[in-house]
C-alpha cells in the first residue's frame, strides 16, 4: 500500500494555532488506514508515541526561528521548503498532503519532480492573517503556486472557499470544504449553571485578524452602562500594549489581560463566563468557538468566522458593529433564559463537530488518488 | 347521513420589528409594518382572494374564524378581501366563528383577560359583519375543560378541539360530543385534515397525487357521522400553491362526496341537527400544534417562558391594545428551539430566522413598554 507524505509545520505540544491541533487530530485517526510520513521542522521537544512516522527537517544551520517573530519568517519558510525538497523520501509515496503556504513551495516542487498527486489544505489565507491590511504579495504568490499545483484543495469553511474564489485564480470544482472538529473530552462541561457571572471572555491571539480591539470597544460600551461586568482577554500577541491603551480607565478594573492560559484555566474561564465573544475580522474556522460551546458558553461571533456559517445556536454580528455586540452582551447579562438556551442548545450543536467526521471526509478525498 | 365540516383559521400576526436596545426609551413603534404588509399582501393575493372567490362561486359551505389582529390589518391595507368575506357571509353559506381578538394564549393564564379578548372580538365581528358568533375556536385549538367553562359563560354553544391521539384512543372523533361545560364539542380529524393541509403536494407520500374521488372514498369508508376538517386558510394557495391543483381538488370534492350521499356542513348547522355521542372530559391542555399537540410550541423552552412571564408581569398598563397585540401566540412561536421535523415548520414561519433574535427583539420591546406605559 502506498504511503501518504504530509508536509506540516507544527504539532502539539509545540504549536500556536489551529494548524497544530488539526495535524495531530487528523493524522492520529488517518494513521489507522494509511502509512503516514509527517514532515516537520526540527523540534527539540516532542512526544514519542505518535502513530505516524515523524520526519524532522533540520535547517537550524542557517536560521533560528520562532513563529511569532515575523521579520525573518519568510526566509525561514523558504529555507524549510528547500530542505524539505532535498530530504524528501519519495519511496512508495502515493499522495502528498500539504498544509498552508508554509509548505506549498516544497509541495509544488516535489509534485513536479515525482509526479505524485497533491492535496493542499488552507487553514487560513494571507488575506485572513493580515486582517485585510497589507497582505504580503510574495505570500499570496506562494499560495497561488499551491493552488496551481494541487489536484484537490481543502478549505476549513465555505467562508475560506469564497476568499479563494474571490482573490485567487482557482476552479470552484477543485475545492472541498471540510470542517474542523472539537476535542469534546477536553472542554465538555456537564451541567453548567447559568446564574449570572458578570464575566465576558475573549480567547485568542491578540492580533488584528481576531478582532480583540472590537471586543474592547464593545466592553467599554457595556461598562458605560454597567460597571459590574468583568471582561477578560485570554491570549498573547503583538497587539497587547496597543489594546491596553484602548482599555483606558477600565484596565485592571473591569478589563483584564490574562496572557497565555493553560487548558485548565481556559476551561475554567469558559465555565465561569456569561458569554464568549469572537469579533474576528477574518477567521477561517474558529475552533475556540466550538470549545466554548461544548463547555456550554453562549457565543457572539462575527460574520467573518468560518464556523459560524454552520451554526444556528449563536449570536452573529459584523465584527465592526460594536454597538450590536454590546447590545447582545447586555441582553445575555440580563436574561438567564437567553444564556441557558444558547448555552445548552449550542453545546448540543457543537458536539456534532468531531474529528472523526473531519478524518472521514479527508479520507474521502484521499480515496480519489489511492 | 354523514357530513363533513370544513373549518378554516384565518390569522396573521402583527410581527414585531427588529427592535434594538438603543431604541429603548426613545422609539415606541414596535410593529414591523413593511414586513407585515409584504407578507400579508402576498397571502391575500395568493390565498385569501382566490379561496374566498372559490367559496362564493361554488356555494361552498364552511366555518371560518378571522382574528381581530388580522382584521385590523386588512382594514389598514384597504384590501378588497374584506368585501369578499362580507359577501360570503351575507350569502348565508358560511358560519363566522369566534376566538380571542389577539389570537393570544390568554386562555391559559387569566380567565378575565381571556374573556375580555373574546368579547372584543365579538364586538369587532358584529361591527364589521353584523354577526355574533355561536361557535368558539381558541388560538390554535388550545382546549381544556376549564377553557370550555369560561367560553360557555360567554354564551357560546359550540367549541372546537384537537382529536389528539390520547383523545381518539377513547373516542371516535367523527361524532358530535358534549364538553363538561355542556357545549357541543367537535374534535378535529387530524389525519384527514393533514392529508389536505400538509401532505397534499408531497410527492414522496405514497398516496400522492390525491384526487377528490379517492379522498371522498376515504371519507365514505371512515366510520362516524361528521368528519371535522380543520386547517389554516392559507393552506389554499399559500402552503399548497395553486399549481398543486388544490383548488381543483376542492372544486371536485362536493360532487364526489355526493356520490356517497355525503354533504358539506357548518359547525352550527350540524350541531343543531344532530345528537351528542356523549360527554368528554379533557383536563390537561391540548392544542393542534407540533407533534406534541400541547403548549410546547409556545412555552416549550426557557426563552419562551421568560418572555411570557415578562409580558404577563406588565398587566395593568396604560396601553392595553399594544400590550395585547404583544400577546399574539406567534411572538412566542418564533422563539421555539425544537429539533427535528417541527423545527422546519417553525423556521419556515420565523421572520427573524433565529429564536434568539425573536427573544431579544421581544424583550427589548417589553423593556420599552414597561418604561413607557407601566
Amino acid at each position: 500500500m502506498k504511503k501518504i507524505a504530509v508536509l506540516g509545520w507544527e504539532l502539539p505540544p509545540i504549536f500556536t494555532g489551529g494548524l497544530g491541533i488539526h495535524t495531530l487530530n487528523l493524522y492520529q485517526r488517518l494513521a489507522k488506514f494509511y502509512d503516514i510520513d509527517l514532515y516537520l521542522p526540527y523540534f527539540e521537544r516532542v512526544h514519542i508515541n505518535y502513530p505516524f512516522n515523524l520526519k524532522f527537517i533540520d535547517f537550524r544551520g542557517k536560521f533560528s526561528y520562532s513563529y511569532e517573530s515575523s521579520r525573518d519568517f519568510y526566509d525561514i519558510v523558504r529555507a524549510y521548503n528547500e530542505a524539505l525538497v532535498e530530504k524528501f523520501d519519495m519511496n512508495n509515496v502515493g499522495l502528498i498532503h500539504a498544509h498552508d503556504w508554509i509548505t506549498f513551495i516544497a509541495a509544488s516542487r516535489i509534485k513536479q519532480k515525482y509526479h505524485i498527486p497533491l492535496v493542499i489544505t488552507f487553514h487560513s489565507t494571507e488575506y485572513d492573517r493580515s486582517g485585510n491590511f497589507y497582505p504580503q504579495k510574495r505570500i499570496i504568490e506562494i499560495e497561488q503556486i499551491g493552488i496551481d499545483s494541487a489536484d484537490t484543495i481543502i478549505t476549513v469553511s465555505n467562508y475560506t472557499k469564497c476568499i479563494l474564489l474571490k482573490n485567487y485564480k482557482c476552479a470552484k470544482d477543485n475545492i472541498v470544504t471540510i470542517y474542523n472538529g472539537v476535542e469534546l473530552e477536553l472542554f465538555y462541561v456537564t451541567n453548567k449553571d447559568y446564574n449570572l457571572k458578570n464575566q465576558i471572555i475573549y480567547f485568542g491571539r491578540l492580533t488584528p485578524q481576531k478582532g480583540p480591539k472590537f471586543f474592547i470597544e464593545a466592553a467599554i460600551k457595556v461598562l458605560n452602562q454597567n460597571e459590574k461586568v468583568k471582561f477578560i482577554l485570554a491570549g498573547r500577541g503583538e497587539e497587547m500594549d496597543k489594546l491596553k491603551s484602548i482599555a483606558t480607565e477600565y484596565l485592571n478594573k473591569n478589563i483584564f489581560f490574562e496572557g497565555f492560559v493553560s487548558l485548565k484555566r481556559a476551561k475554567e474561564l469558559y465555565a465561569k463566563s456569561d458569554a464568549f465573544v469572537l469579533p474576528a475580522v477574518s477567521e477561517p474556522f474558529g475552533i475556540t468557538v466550538l470549545e466554548a460551546m461544548v463547555a456550554g458558553t453562549p457565543i457572539i461571533a462575527s460574520k467573518n468566522t468560518g464556523v459560524a456559517e454552520a451554526l444556528k445556536n449563536i449570536l452573529i454580528s459584523d465584527f465592526w458593529d460594536t454597538d450590536l455586540i454590546a447590545e447582545y452582551i447586555i441582553s445575555l447579562l440580563k436574561y438567564k433564559a437567553l444564556r441557558k438556551q444558547l448555552g445548552e442548545q449550542g453545546k448540543f450543536e457543537a458536539m456534532k463537530f468531531n474529528w472523526d467526521r473531519t478524518a472521514l471526509n479527508t479520507l474521502e478525498v484521499y480515496k480519489r488518488y489511492l | 347521513m354523514k357530513k363533513i365540516i370544513f373549518f378554516f383559521e384565518v390569522h396573521q400576526p402583527r410581527r414585531i420589528r427588529p427592535y434594538r436596545r438603543y431604541e429603548i426609551g426613545k422609539a415606541h413603534e414596535y410593529f414591523w409594518h413593511d414586513k407585515n404588509k409584504e407578507i400579508l399582501s402576498r397571502i391575500i393575493s395568493k390565498s385569501y382572494i382566490p379561496m374566498t372567490k372559490f367559496l362564493i362561486e361554488n356555494n361552498f359551505p364552511c366555518s371560518i374564524s378571522i382574528s381581530g389582529i388580522l382584521l385590523e390589518q386588512l382594514i389598514e391595507l384597504n384590501s378588497p378581501i374584506l368585501d369578499l368575506f362580507k359577501d360570503y357571509f351575507k350569502s348565508g353559506l358560511g358560519e363566522l366563528v369566534g376566538e380571542t381578538y389577539y389570537h393570544s394564549l390568554a386562555s391559559i393564564w387569566d380567565d378575565e383577560e381571556f374573556s375580555n379578548q373574546i368579547k372584543f372580538q365579538e364586538e369587532t365581528l358584529i361591527k364589521i359583519f353584523g354577526i355574533k358568533p355561536v361557535t368558539f375556536r381558541n388560538t390554535e385549538l388550545i382546549y381544556s375543560d376549564h377553557i370550555s367553562e369560561v367560553v360557555k359563560k360567554l354564551g357560546y354553544k359550540n367549541i372546537l378541539a384537537e382529536g389528539t391521539d390520547e383523545v381518539i384512543s377513547k373516542y371516535n372523533p367523527n361524532y358530535k360530543y358534549t364538553s363538561v361545560s355542556n357545549l357541543n364539542l367537535f374534535l378535529r380529524n387530524y389525519r384527514l385534515s393533514d392529508d389536505i393541509s400538509f401532505r397534499f403536494s408531497n410527492t414522496t407520500w405514497n398516496e400522492y397525487p390525491l384526487f377528490a374521488d379517492k379522498y371522498a372514498k376515504w371519507i365514505h369508508l371512515t366510520p362516524g357521522e361528521v368528519i371535522n376538517l380543520f386547517m389554516d386558510y392559507e393552506t389554499f394557495g399559500e402552503h399548497q400553491w395553486k399549481e398543486t391543483g388544490i383548488f381543483e381538488f376542492m372544486k371536485h370534492l362536493p360532487k364526489e362526496l355526493r356520490k356517497y350521499g355525503i354533504e358539506l356542513s357548518t359547525i352550527n348547522s350540524f350541531a343543531e341537527s344532530s345528537g351528542s355521542k356523549g360527554q368528554i372530559s379533557i383536563q390537561k391542555i391540548i392544542s393542534w400544534a407540533d407533534t406534541e399537540r400541547d403548549l410546547s410550541a409556545w412555552l416549550g423552552n426557557d426563552l419562551q417562558k421568560e418572555a411570557f412571564e415578562f409580558m404577563r408581569s406588565l398587566k395593568g398598563n396604560k396601553n392595553m391594545h399594544v400590550w395585547r397585540s404583544l400577546q399574539t401566540s406567534d411572538h412566542f412561536y418564533y422563539m421555539s428551539t425544537k429539533h427535528f421535523s417541527d423545527q422546519e415548520v417553525h423556521e419556515y414561519f420565523n421572520p427573524y430566522k433565529s429564536p434568539y433574535l425573536a427573544f431579544i427583539y421581544y424583550t427589548n420591546i417589553l423593556e420599552d413598554f414597561q418604561r413607557t406605559y407601566c
